[in-house]
């Protein structure tokens, strides 16, 4: 059955989400502030109130502009809609994720977040691939793969929202301490001991907040970062290089091409793990680092010097 | 045998000429004319929905045998004697038995199941109640006023706040669930006589079959419209008969009245981790009346019953620190069951003016949206919009269950977070957390437990305290201006030396050791573990409250409440 499907952000991904949705065969209309010239049959739509009367809308949009566009969202949604972001960021200090902000500034329930080794273009191509769904409602992920899914990419589900949503706005810091250490010519063992234990110390700390282990170390995580690493030209990975090459931070942002907020996350994360008297030695050393306070080799040092314990 | 008998089967008064209920009379008065009908809808829907499938009803069965067999073995009381041999009869039968026979012993149990669930309602019970109930406990507070003016003590000792006008609009318009949090086994009378003086309907509720072992309370819980709800069961047809007696209930207009925390908070904390077995009850009551068509709404009404003392609190917390709070559901020896010590303790309220504060919260839907005066679901930004929709596929609305239960978890987390904004803080919990955080604070390192041991051995300087209860008040403020939490009128009009001596005279005389003293200028800590019960409620504020200086303390205080 033909789904009517609402995508609010024309960046890549809303982009490559309107694509696949209208190749499945589903009516599209894409919101965004400028009105664009659209493949067909995808409708543009400068007015919120066209997203009315879609079934499922998938929201696009960078974390930092979430709130002033959940704000707008909600005059034109309510119950009957199903709602699923594709951010990969947090909100503020107190680390709030993108459903939370939904769950605040709309009335819409049914919801959930996709995540996952995803990239737009292989979405948009239809070319194999795969993501994972954080929602409490099955239906929701029936109607995700309806319009997203078939035999080119598979949803996996899970309940556990906030994990999926903590796990994908870590792996973003993760990429660029990974690029990071790469750049300096980390070895392949060196990089993994990295990824391993940095997806440790952010699990503990989603953990904490409400998220299970299980799920940063599946296609949320380590999935994620493994794709990352392997080269889907993630900004962060040019933020990381860019910074190992002795550049600021802020003109390695500039470098990055785009807007990272994987080092704002670990600060908020590491403010956070302060508080619950958690260890973050990989986040707190690497923040160090892209502040200015550490150099490559004191931080290598640090890292290794700390007393080894049991996994 | 006696007490058995009438705990079984609770006295009722004989009917000469049954009463009519009025139009303007709450629902709970057409409960009489409408039990049966429940019973049997209740009865009706649990063995619809096991009959179908022989695999399922064969579990079910074996599943009531298995743990009634269970229970009743270890009870090895009157009642193991008379049922034990039917159960264990019925356990070597049932793999025998063919269909019938096996929808016949179903039907058998849940309706004996429900029928021992469902209560009654008896108008001359409610009148005497009503009139009698505030008197007594008036009288016990201040037994030389017993004729006269008893019932003023009780207005000045219990508070309301909160929006009753908005709820008084509502209860003609659908069902009104009210969901409070839990400190004491005293919640459900305060409550009662809330609703009352608030000119709120009765509500019907779930009372622990340990409520009705004496043959006095259990007349009047029986009375006036309680369930029985008996925690020994493991049944998992009692389970779902519970839920959906509830339900049917609900469905049908029922106000009602239930704890989503489960059992008393063991920590004094504000409740986090809510049980969502009757709130999912009430939401499937929403999506059934939708589903058939019938405008009934269902609303929540978040509400906190916020305490300077806690008749129960020394068990509470002993409780909780002896991890035990699961293992020993149900505690039947506490301060409670006590008279004595209900006596000092409406004594001890009474003197002190708003001790027990009900906060009624705005009512929300069952998707956490809040309501108008019409019943209108509202957006945050005022818009109506059709509750039904959350229950709609395809424009149509369908019961589905999976999807009912993420709803739940849903408004499980929004009372969570509505109980902590409309938490009224208490003299005694605001001094008790600046007493602990300062004893915290002078033992860096400790654990929890080797500090709950320091009895008498450390002391405060009474004017450093008052200080830092002035500041940790000032704060507090700050953060009820911003909707956080609220404070009673006490702790936001007393000077900071009236607060600490307001505390102290709370705990003095009461608890069997005080939580702390006065000395020589110097509060000394009597009772560490009473002070942790009564600070806990500021858990979540730790941080937001403290000085820098203060923070680590703080900190450590807070992590506290991380698994509450």
């Amino acid at each position: 059955m033909s789904l009517r499907v609402g995508v609010i952000g024309a960046g890549g991904f809303g982009l490559a989400i309107a694509q696949a949705s209208a190749r499945h065969g589903h009516e599209v209309v894409l919101w965004s502030r400028r009105d664009r010239e659209l493949p067909d049959p995808i409708r543009s739509s400068t007015d919120i109130a066209d997203i009315r009367d879609c079934e499922l809308v998938f929201l696009a949009v960078p974390a930092r502009h979430a709130v002033e566009v959940a704000e707008q969202l909600g005059e034109a949604i309510d119950g009957r809609h199903s709602l699923v972001h594709v951010s990969r960021g947090l909100v503020g200090a107190e680390l709030k994720t993108i459903t939370q902000v939904i769950r605040e500034k709309t009335v819409c329930r049914r919801l959930g977040a996709l995540a996952g080794p995803l990239v737009a273009d292989a979405l948009a191509e239809g070319r194999p691939s795969g993501a994972i769904l954080g929602t409490g409602f099955p239906e929701l992920t029936e109607m995700v793969r309806e319009a997203l899914g078939g035999a080119e990419l598979r949803v996996y589900d899970t309940p556990d929202v906030v994990g999926v949503e903590l796990a994908s706005a870590t792996v973003g810091f993760l990429t660029v301490v990974l690029a990071y250490a790469q750049e300096l010519g980390a070895e392949p063992g060196t990089l993994a001991v990295l990824a391993t234990r940095g997806m440790v110390e952010v699990s503990r700390i989603g953990q904490a907040l409400g998220a299970k282990e299980s799920t940063f170390m599946g296609l949320a995580g380590l999935g994620d970062l493994i794709a990352a690493v392997a080269g889907d030209q993630r900004p962060e990975f040019r933020l990381g290089r860019a910074l190992a090459k002795g550049i600021d931070l802020s003109n390695a942002v500039g470098e990055a091409g785009a807007y990272v907020e994987g080092i704002e996350v670990a600060r908020h994360l590491m403010e956070h793990a302060r508080r619950l008297g958690l260890p973050t030695p990989i986040s707190s050393t690497f923040v160090a680092v892209s502040d200015g306070r550490m150099s490559s080799d004191d931080a290598i040092q640090a890292l290794m010097e700390r007393r080894v314990g049991k996994e | 045998m006696l007490k058995r008998f009438l705990s079984e089967r609770p006295l009722r008064l004989p009917h000469i000429k049954p009463y009519v209920p009025r139009p303007s009379d709450p629902s709970i008065f057409w409960f009489n004319s409408e039990r049966d009908d429940i019973v049997a809808d209740v009865v009706k829907r649990i063995c619809s929905a096991h009959e179908p499938d022989r695999h399922r009803l064969e579990i079910a069965l074996n599943d009531a045998a298995y743990h009634e067999i269970r229970r009743l073995e270890t009870q090895r009381d009157e009642e193991a004697r008379d049922r034990l041999g039917y159960w264990r009869s019925m356990i070597r039968r049932i793999g025998k038995m063919d269909d019938v026979e096996q929808r016949r012993v179903l039907h058998t149990i849940v309706t004996e199941m429900t029928r021992d669930v469902a209560g009654n309602f008896d108008p001359r019970v409610y009148r005497f109640a009503r009139q009698a109930a505030p008197r007594l406990i008036g009288g016990i507070m201040e037994p030389r006023r017993l004729v006269a003016a008893a019932p003023e003590s009780l207005d000045r000792v219990l508070k309301v706040q909160g929006d009753v006008e908005l709820l008084r609009q509502l209860q003609n318009d659908g069902s009104l669930v009210f969901v409070p949090t839990h400190s004491s086994n005293l919640d459900s009378i305060v409550l009662a006589q809330a609703l009352e003086i608030s000119g709120l309907p009765p509500v019907i509720y779930g009372a622990g079959k340990n409520l009705f072992t004496n043959p006095i309370i259990s007349f009047f819980m029986h009375n006036l419209g309680a369930y029985r709800v008996d925690r020994r069961i493991r049944v998992s047809l009692y389970k779902d008969i519970l839920k959906l007696y509830s339900q049917v209930m609900i469905e049908r207009g029922y106000h009602s009245l239930f704890f989503p925390g489960g059992t008393r908070s063991r920590s004094g904390m504000i409740e986090r981790r809510l049980k969502l077995g009757l709130l999912g009850s009430a939401v499937e009551a929403f999506t059934t009346n939708q589903v058939r068509r019938v405008d009934r709404p269902v609303w929540f009404v978040p509400t906190t019953i916020n305490y300077a003392l806690v008749l129960e609190a020394e068990t509470l917390v002993r409780d909780w620190l002896m991890e035990e709070g699961q293992a020993r559901f149900i505690i039947e020896d506490d301060e409670f069951s006590q008279i004595d010590r209900w006596f000092a303790f409406f004594r001890k309220m009474v003197g002190m003016r708003g001790a027990c504060i009900i906060r009624f919260g705005d009512p929300i839907d069952p998707f956490g949206n809040r309501v108008d005066g019409r019943g209108q679901s509202l957006t945050p930004t005022g818009r109506a919009i059709d509750p039904g929709g959350y229950v709609e596929q395809r424009g149509k609305p369908v019961i589905d269950a999976v999807r009912d239960a993420a709803y739940t978890r849903e408004l499980g987390e929004v009372l969570g977070q509505r109980y902590e904004q409309d938490t009224v803080l208490m003299s005694t919990q605001v001094v008790a957390h600046v007493l602990f955080r300062d004893l915290v604070q002078s033992t860096p390192g400790m654990d929890l437990f080797a500090r709950l041991r320091l009895r008498g051995e450390v002391g405060l300087d009474c004017e450093t305290l008052c200080q830092e209860l002035g500041e940790a008040r000032d704060r507090l403020c700050g953060l009820e201006a911003k909707g956080r939490v609220r404070t009673s009128d006490v702790v936001k009009e007393d000077t900071p030396s009236e607060l600490l001596e307001r505390a102290l005279s709370f705990w003095n005389g009461y608890h069997d050791s005080t939580a702390a003293t006065l000395e020589a200028n110097r509060v000394v800590l009597r009772d560490p573990s009473l002070l942790l019960y009564y600070q806990n409620r500021l858990v979540p504020f730790a941080e937001e409250i403290a000085s820098p200086d203060q923070l680590q303390a703080a900190c450590e205080i807070e992590n506290l409440g991380v698994h509450r």
